[in-house]
């Protein structure tokens, strides 16, 4: 064996040995996750909705995972049941030691929602800091082939529902201010001047924002030219300037609960804060619940169009 | 227009595209996506003009003369990108798994709707004299039809969406979306799709009148030049290069087709003029040439578009088949009603030969023979009427 060879057999033990110590918090980096593919002990997932997208290339290893049917319930408009999320996990191969990594497309809207869904069923999934859009901005590796991993055995605990707030939990918050509830939808949303953003169908008859919330759009916690989330402290201070600190729980919301996912995530795990809930509800349920009053600063009237 | 200029312009725009591949490929995928979307029209544009490419033309050969080539080519084009597509399925979907269909592959409701699309769409094309993709590229050649069929496109595009609402309701909300290895699995759909497309050649060299095809090239600079640059390339390798670019495309970018732009371009001008329906029921829910309303200038199947038209145009400039001059009459009213008959078609039936036959066979897509069947059925009607009234 050569110098050389010797020394590539210790940087690769190295890498395989110290997975975890080398990413200790929420977010991983593109060039961390580059040198980590061949690692058994990371496992790496992509949660896009663009059709095509991971078929057409991926991050090498990555599982597919499909937002519309693996994640959701859409009998129930629910999380995923135990039962297949457990099917998805063994499928790919996840036991408790696992490093999970989720990535996607459009900034990690729903990989994020898969991170949170992980976290309700106790997994702490990271996020690719900067989605499929930095890693192929840096020019790493794609592949097309799709991998397949020898099933685990995994035991799944029970939902930690504590991450979720449900219809209640946000009139609660309403009546009794025990908490703070967070808009991340854009500006002209949260005012009601519109009813969904571009290239979205209305799904709410109203227009506006759950009365009292903080509207703290979800970009501003991204950085626009790499996609990776603001630094620490910028995000702290972002929050902050909304009275949003830790001190007190939060809801995030937005329209079908997939952004504030993301939200969710800047807050929960990056910012550490300790009681966070993700209303998944959201707008197209709180605005359509009827007899329920809301906040609609600009007036708009739904005239059935 | 004199040679050397001719061939400089040529060399002009081939360089005009090739800097645009260059220059639109970014780090993002979206722009590699928009860059080699404009690299595969641009070949795609050159293997038509060069092999004469055409759904209408190789029919007709066939049916009126009897010169079997065009109607083998387009069968082989239809070989070899079932076998490219089941390579990229493979790869994609090891186990083609009952609830999913290959990612963005055009597998598309089968109705009568489709049918009476694919119908009309044959019919139109027998009138316009070629199909939209030749369309295209013969705009590159200075066809006098080509311009008033691709308007009568458009306008048949807003019909279809005028008529969309009804027609799903009446039929295509709830049709069998059908891929064959659903049921036959990849081996059995290949083995189908070939042995049919075996029995349809048989058929054609049966009713074959041409006994002897004469294509040989000198093996010198100037022949070889003149094989590739000036005659007609044979019928096969136009449709080996089809079957492979449509391959390739699915790979990278999206099914071929070249309807989407135009579609999308009336549907936006039609949007603007407000006399669009305020919803198309399921409309962008289906597999096919999806048309949006245009948000952004450049788009994947736009580039596409206009890489084939240059490229044709190049490549018919080059050849001495740039011969533009001013329509006649007919040629302005047959185009106008076959473009109508074929926008009409390609709107309902979600694409045209290219969107619909050629993609969704090589996808295993049962929608893509239909259109096949019912096209062939309004050429054969087409050709019959234009025959019988003279016109």
């Amino acid at each position: 064996m050569s110098f050389k060879q010797w020394l590539a057999g210790i940087g690769l033990a190295a890498a395989i040995a110290l997975p975890a110590s080398a990413q200790q918090g929420p977010l991983v980096e593109a060039e961390w996750l580059a040198k980590n593919l061949q690692n058994p002990k990371v496992r790496v997932l992509e949660v896009s909705v663009d059709p095509g997208v991971y078929e057409r290339g991926h991050v090498p290893g990555a599982v597919n995972v499909n937002w519309h049917t693996d994640l959701v319930d859409p009998v129930r408009r629910d999380i995923a049941s135990p039962e297949n999320f457990k099917k998805l996990i063994e499928k790919a191969g996840i036991t408790k030691d696992t490093t999970v990594v989720l990535y996607g497309d459009n900034n990690n809207w729903f990989a994020a929602w898969g991170a949170w869904v992980f976290n309700v069923y106790g997994i702490d999934a990271k996020l690719l800091d900067g989605g499929r859009k930095y890693w192929e901005a840096k020019g790493l590796p794609l592949d097309s082939a799709v991998p397949s991993y020898q099933a685990s055995k995994y035991d799944l605990p029970a939902a930690n529902l504590s991450l979720r707030a449900r219809l209640a939990d946000v009139n609660k918050a309403v009546a009794d201010k025990n908490a703070t509830l967070v808009d991340i939808r854009s500006a002209a949303e949260y005012s009601g001047k519109i009813f969904a953003p571009e290239g979205v169908k209305e799904l709410s008859v109203r227009a506006g924002h759950i009365p009292g919330a903080k509207n703290v759009t979800w970009s501003k916690a991204v950085d626009p030219a790499t996609g990776k989330f603001l630094p620490k402290d910028q995000l702290a201070k972002l929050y902050a300037s909304e009275g949003i600190d830790g001190s007190k729980p939060v809801i995030t919301y937005c329209r079908i609960g997939e952004r504030s996912s993301h939200t969710w995530f800047a807050l929960a795990k990056i910012l550490g804060f300790k009681n966070v809930k993700n209303y998944d509800g959201s707008w197209t349920e709180y605005g359509n619940t009827v007899g329920l009053p809301i906040a609609n600063l600009s007036g708009t009237v739904w005239n059935g169009k | 227009m004199q040679r050397p200029f001719a061939y400089l312009l040529a060399l002009l725009i081939a360089g005009g595209l090739a800097y645009g591949v260059w220059s639109l490929a970014g780090t993002d995928s979206a722009s590699r996506a928009l860059s080699i979307s404009l690299a595969l029209g641009a070949m795609f544009g050159a293997v038509l003009q060069r092999s004469r490419f055409c759904f209408l033309c190789h029919t007709r050969d066939f049916l009126e003369e009897g010169d079997p080539r065009g109607v083998l080519s387009i069968l082989l084009a239809l070989a070899v990108g079932t076998a490219g597509y089941l390579v990229i399925f493979g790869i994609w979907m090891p186990v083609p798994s009952p609830d999913r269909l290959p990612p963005t592959a055009h597998v598309g409701p089968v109705s009568w709707v489709l049918a009476v699309a694919a119908l009309s769409f044959g019919v139109g094309m027998a009138i316009a004299g070629s199909c939209i993709s030749a369309q295209l590229y013969r705009l590159g050649e200075g066809s006098p039809t080509a311009p008033f069929a691709l308007i009568g496109t458009a306008a048949g595009f807003v019909l279809g969406f005028l008529t969309w609402n009804p027609l799903f309701l009446a039929a295509t909300s709830e049709p069998p979306v059908v891929w064959l290895p659903h049921t036959l699995g990849y081996a059995g759909t290949i083995a189908l799709t070939l042995v049919t497309l075996i029995a349809l050649a048989a058929v054609t060299l049966r009713f074959s009148r041409l006994k002897r095809a004469d294509n040989a090239t000198t093996l010198d600079i100037r022949g070889v030049l003149c094989a590739v640059f000036v005659k007609r390339w044979p019928a096969y390798l136009g449709g080996i290069a089809v079957g492979t670019i449509s391959a390739v495309a699915y790979l990278r970018v999206a099914p071929l087709g070249v309807t989407a732009e135009i579609g999308s371009l009336s549907r936006t001008a039609a949007n603007a003029f407000g006399i669009l329906p305020e919803t198309l029921y399921g409309l962008d829910g289906f597999r096919g040439c999806a048309t949006v309303v245009k948000q952004a200038l450049l788009s994947n199947n736009g580039l596409f578009v206009i890489g084939l038209v240059l490229a044709s145009f190049a490549a018919a400039l080059a050849s001495g088949e740039f011969k533009p001059r001013l329509p006649r009459f007919d040629e302005i009213w047959r185009g106008l009603l076959g473009g109508v008959l074929m926008g009409w078609g390609a709107m309902t039936a979600l694409g045209c030969t290219v969107g619909v036959l050629l993609s969704g066979i090589h996808a295993g897509a049962l929608s893509g023979w239909v259109f096949l069947a019912f096209c062939f059925a309004g050429v054969v009607a087409g050709l019959w009427a234009r025959r019988r009234f003279a016109f």
